[in-house]
Order: C-alpha cells, then structure tokens, then sequence
C-alpha cells in the first residue's frame, strides 16, 4: 500500500497545521483552570466546548487519513443534505455559544439526496465550522452570524458555512494551501489560528473526490463544497 | 491601577485575560483586530496595551509601528503575549524595545496569568 501512503493528506504540512491549531484549546483549558482557581468561578460549559472542539479536530483529522488509506471506509452512499447540516449545526451548537457566534441553519428550498458519504461530509462541515467560529469575532463581523446553508449551483447543490465578511476570496484560500505547514498562520486575512479546520475540510471532501469552493449564499461570503445530485435516487 | 488596552483576536482568551486584569483593579478594553485598536487607543488613551502578534489583516507588528508613530503614544508601555515564540525576534528585540516601546515578551502557551499580572504590575504606570 505504498501508493496509499503518498496521498497528500498525510503532508507533513497538514500535521504541522493541526500540531500548531491543537495548541489553542490547550491553552484555553489550561487558563480556564488557572482563571477558575484564581476567581473560585470555574465555568464548566466553556472548558467542555473547548475540549470537545480539540477532540473533533484529531477525530476529524484521524477520519481524512483513514478516508483516503483505507478505501473500503469510502463508501459513497445516498445523504441528504439538509439533514447532515442539521447535525453538524447541533455538533457545532456549543462551541458557537462560547464564542458568542449566532449559528443558523438556512435550507433553501428542497433538494434531492447527493452522493457522499455521510460520515465525511458531516466532519468536513463540522471542522470547516469550527474554524470560522473561532475567526469570526476576531474578523469583527458586525453580526457575529454563521449560517450552515444549501443551495442549488451550475454544477450541483452547494452545502457550506457562510457570513457577512468578505475575506473568503478564491486567492486568500489558494495562498492558504500553498502556505500551509510553512507558516503559523496560512490563511491571514480569514483566520488568526493556523486554520486547521478548514485543511482537514480540504483533505476529508479531497478524499471523497470532492472539492472545497469559496461561495456565496444569497449576500453572505464563505467555504462550502459542490456535491452531485443522486439522479438515480430521485427517479423512485 | 491602569487602563489597558488588550488587543486578543481569540474571543475565549480575550475574556479570560479580562476577567484576570479586572479582578486586579485595572480597566480593560477589549480589541481583536489592529485597527480597531488604533480607534480604541485614540478614545481611551490607555496607560497599557497587551497585545497579540497574529491578528486577522494587519499583524500586530504593523500595530506598533502604526501606534508608535503618534507621539503622545510612544511612552506606553506594551508587552506583547504571542503565539509567536520570543526566540523568532531575538535578533530584533532591541529595536522591539528601544523602537517600538516594547517592554516585555511572553510567549502564550506558556505564560500563565499569574505571571502577565506580575508583569502588568511591574510596568504599568501609576495612576491615581
């Protein structure tokens, strides 16, 4: 399985990512416990968020790994769209309240099952959401608002997270993955962290043949990936 | 006790730090990016900014020099307290520090709140 090996997904560049990325939460656990100790006012709900939100990351990493080593865990499968938004809005419900974000989940008319694979694209949304949770108040967008939308494109039904900032462009993602691994902070003009979320994002939908876009969802900016509509499915 | 500007772009920490400068008697207004601190430091006129290098947009480098170039502003003291591992500046500190007005260098992950409100203490000027 030589070949296996080979796939980007196993780039030094993307462990260095997650390697800089997991020390965030680490931190925040670390002066979580000292503010508590110090105030006698330990705020349990955000230590669990946050630690919660480190575990997703390795889980999600571990998964882009497995994904593309492993091809019998590839199966590609018959999902609905609208109900892997949902549950990756309530995976990402609490990490959203500590950072005071607004998550919403908006569904733009009905749209027929896609081929994916669940489990993939649920961890793809899921990490790409929890990157742009923790960038949002540092962008100082006025709404503090992410929403987990779908819509209909040219080339499929589009599922993303998008907001009122406009620093998703085409060029500030494909820096992004140049810089990746080389640099503490690929994707500046998105992300104070080193974007982790949004790599793992990258490698899970690459493995499933799948690409992340820059999008645009009524007059909202954001990251989402063009899925292909299941035709077969829709003729019964 | 002083009034700080504390210039965080992660939301969880940037509360967390407050929390700990409040509760040792000093002010403290809260900035994530480099260019609302600017705005910021011009309505509060702080006797301190704590500042993160790694911001979305400009970087907190291009803060200081910014913040640097109004006179009134170049005897306030900052530390900065950084994702970025002080030995990456070791050839600059002196011009972080005589230049930029740079008086301490934390490096975050290993920096607990103890230690940046001793160091807050020690430099932050007196204010009645």
């Amino acid at each position: 399985m030589a070949g296996a090996f080979a796939a980007p997904v196993l780039s030094q560049e993307l462990l260095l990512t997650i390697a800089e990325q997991i020390k965030l939460p680490l931190l925040q656990i670390a002066r979580q416990a000292e503010i508590a100790r110090l105030a006698s006012l330990p705020n349990l709900d955000d230590i669990q968020a946050t630690a919660d939100n480190a575990l997703r990351l390795i889980d999600n990493y571990v998964l882009s790994v497995r994904l593309s080593c492993e091809q019998e865990l590839l199966e590609m499968e018959s999902v609905s769209v609208s109900s892997v938004l949902y549950d990756a809005g309530q995976e990402l419900s609490s990490l959203a309240k500590s950072y005071g974000v607004n998550l919403e989940l908006h569904i733009g008319g009905r749209f027929g099952p896609v081929m994916a694979n669940r489990l993939g694209l649920q961890s793809a949304l899921v990490s790409l959401g929890s990157a742009l949770i923790e960038a949002l108040p540092a962008q100082e967008s006025p709404q503090l608002k992410l929403q987990l939308a779908t819509h209909r494109c040219r080339y499929g039904i589009v599922a993303g997270l998008y907001s009122d900032t406009e620093q998703f462009t085409v060029e500030a993602l494909r820096q992004g993955r140049k810089l990746q691994g080389s640099t503490r902070q690929p994707l500046t003009g998105l992300t104070h962290t080193a974007g982790a979320g949004i790599f793992v994002a990258d490698a899970i939908l690459n493995a499933m043949q799948l690409k992340l876009k820059v999008s645009r969802h009524n007059r909202l900016y954001g990251l989402g990936a063009v899925l292909q509509p299941n035709h077969q499915m829709q003729l019964i | 006790m002083a009034q700080i500007l504390l210039v965080e772009p992660d939301r969880l920490l940037a509360d967390i730090y407050r929390q700990a400068l409040e509760s040792a008697g000093h002010r403290v207004v809260m900035c994530a990016s480099a260019q609302s601190a600017i705005f910021a430091a011009d309505e509060i006129k702080p006797d301190m900014v704590i500042l993160e290098l790694q911001l979305i947009g400009h970087s907190g480098i291009e803060f200081l020099y910014e913040f640097h170039s109004y006179p009134d502003w170049q005897n306030i003291p900052v530390l900065i307290q950084s994702h970025v591992p002080a030995g990456e500046f070791a050839g600059s500190w002196g011009m972080l520090q005589q230049q930029l007005g740079v008086r301490a260098y934390f490096y975050k992950p290993l920096t607990t709140i103890r230690a940046l409100l001793a160091s807050v203490a020690e430099f932050a000027p007196v204010v009645a």
